[in-house]
C-alpha cells in the first residue's frame, strides 16, 4: 500500500478553514508567505529585528481581520498588501523618533556568501546602505521589480497602484541608486 | 541624473539588449550585474522561530473575534442607545436597532441564545443600487437596501448576533464607501477604514 501524499490545499481552502477557527490552517499560510514577507520587510526597514517585528504584526493584524479578506484565493496579494502597509507605518514612526539612516546597519554579513571576495562585501554593503536611502514607495517597488520578480501588472494589484506610478517610482529609484552608488565609489 | 529611457526599458524587460545602441549597452548591462548583486543581497527567507513566534501571537484567537479593550465597554448587555433619524439628514448613516431575542436552532448553537435585528439607513442620493457587506455575510454584498419612496435614503434590515461586527456599503455596485457616523472605525488592512458596530442583545446575554 502506497503512501498517500497530504493534499494540497488552496489558499481559499486554509482561509475557509482559518476562519472556522483552524490554527493549523493559519499556521500553512503563514509557512507559504512569511519567507515573502521577511524579505521585504528586512530590505524595506534594513534591520533583521525589525523585519521580525512588522511581519508578525503582519500576521496576527491578518489573522484578526481575515474575513475581510475579499478574495481568499488571492490572500496573499492581500497579506503581502498588509505587510506593505506595515512597513510603511513602522518608517514613518521611526522617522518620528528621528533614527538617523546612518544608524541602520549595513546589511547584512550573515548573507553573505563566506567565499566572496572582501570587495564584493563591500559593495553589497553600499547596495544596501543605498537602497535604504530610496524614499519607502520608490524602494518598495523596486524591491517587488527586481528582487521578487514581479511584473508591473502583478505590482499593481498587489499595490492598489496604477501601472504607469510604479513604473515612474522604479524609474526614479533605479536613477537615485546610480547616483548614490557613484557618491559611494568617491 | 536621467536614465536613457531605453536602458530603462530594457530594464522593464521591454525590448532586448540587442536592440540597444552599442554605447547603452554596457551602461545596460553594468545594470544586469547590479541587480543581480541586490538579488544575492536579499535575505533568502524568514528566520528559523519567526513562524512558532506568530502563531504564538494569535494562540487562542479567532479571526475577527477578538474585542478590542477600548470597545470592551459598548458590549456590556444593556439597551443600545438609537441615533435620531436626523442623523440621516444631517449626512449619511442612521442605526436603529430592534431587538427580539429568540432561540436559536442551528447547528452553531453553542452559547449564542438570538440575534438582534438592525437596521442600516444611509443617504445616497444619487445611487442607482445600494448593499451591505460584513463579517455577517463573508463581506458580499448580499444584502440589499431599498429606496421605496425615491427620496435617497436606503435602508434594509439585518438580523446579527449579539457582539462587534464590521460592515460597509456598496453604491452602484463597486463603489465601497464607510459608514461615517459609526460609532467607532476599524482599519481593513488596505488604507481604508471599516465601521464597526457592536450588538448587544436586550435580554442581558
Amino acid at each position: 500500500m502506497g503512501t498517500a501524499e497530504p493534499r494540497h490545499r488552496s489558499d481559499g481552502e486554509l482561509v475557509s478553514e482559518a476562519l472556522k477557527g483552524s490554527q493549523p490552517a493559519f499556521g500553512e499560510l503563514v509557512r507559504r508567505y512569511q519567507d515573502l514577507l521577511y524579505r521585504h520587510a528586512e530590505r524595506m526597514t534594513g534591520r533583521a529585528d525589525d523585519a521580525e517585528d512588522v511581519v508578525q504584526a503582519t500576521f496576527i493584524k491578518a489573522h484578526r481581520s481575515l474575513r475581510t479578506c475579499r478574495n481568499p484565493d488571492r490572500v496573499g496579494a492581500w497579506l503581502f498588501r498588509i505587510g506593505s502597509n506595515a512597513c510603511k507605518d513602522f518608517l514613518k514612526g521611526r522617522k518620528r523618533a528621528s533614527i538617523s539612516l546612518d544608524e541602520v546597519p549595513e546589511l547584512p554579513a550573515e548573507h553573505g556568501n563566506p567565499d566572496d571576495s572582501l570587495e564584493r562585501t563591500r559593495m553589497r554593503g553600499e547596495i544596501d546602505r543605498a537602497l535604504q536611502r530610496l524614499a519607502a514607495d520608490q524602494r518598495e517597488a523596486f524591491l517587488l521589480k527586481h528582487v521578487e520578480g514581479s511584473s508591473y501588472d502583478e505590482m499593481s494589484q498587489i499595490l492598489g497602484v496604477s501601472v504607469p506610478a510604479l513604473k515612474m517610482r522604479v524609474h526614479r529609484a533605479r536613477e537615485e541608486l546610480q547616483v548614490l552608488l557613484r557618491a559611494y565609489e568617491r | 541624473m536621467t536614465m536613457d529611457s531605453r536602458v530603462q526599458a530594457y530594464l522593464d524587460g521591454e525590448i532586448q539588449l540587442d536592440e540597444l545602441p552599442p554605447e547603452l549597452r554596457s551602461q545596460a548591462e553594468a545594470w544586469d550585474d547590479l541587480l543581480g548583486e541586490v538579488r544575492q543581497t536579499a535575505p533568502a527567507g524568514a528566520p528559523l522561530g519567526l513562524h512558532s513566534r506568530i502563531l504564538a501571537g494569535i494562540e487562542g484567537r479567532t479571526p475577527a473575534r477578538n474585542l478590542p479593550a477600548w470597545l470592551e465597554w459598548l458590549v456590556r448587555p444593556r439597551p443600545i442607545t438609537v441615533s435620531p433619524l436626523a442623523a440621516a439628514a444631517a449626512a449619511a448613516v442612521l442605526l436603529l436597532v430592534i431587538a427580539r431575542p429568540w432561540s436559536w436552532s442551528g447547528d452553531d448553537a453553542g452559547e449564542v441564545v438570538g440575534e438582534v435585528y438592525v437596521q442600516f439607513v444611509v443617504d445616497a442620493p444619487t445611487a442607482e443600487t445600494v448593499h451591505l457587506a460584513g463579517d455577517f455575510n463573508d463581506w458580499l454584498p448580499t444584502v440589499a437596501l431599498n429606496d421605496p419612496d425615491g427620496d435617497g435614503v436606503w435602508s434594509g434590515r439585518v438580523a446579527l448576533e449579539p457582539g462587534v461586527h464590521e460592515y460597509m456599503f456598496i453604491i452602484d455596485g463597486s463603489d465601497w464607501i464607510t459608514d461615517p457616523n459609526a460609532a467607532s472605525f476599524q482599519d481593513d488592512g488596505f488604507g481604508r477604514r471599516n465601521a464597526v458596530l457592536a450588538v448587544t442583545s436586550l435580554n442581558g446575554t
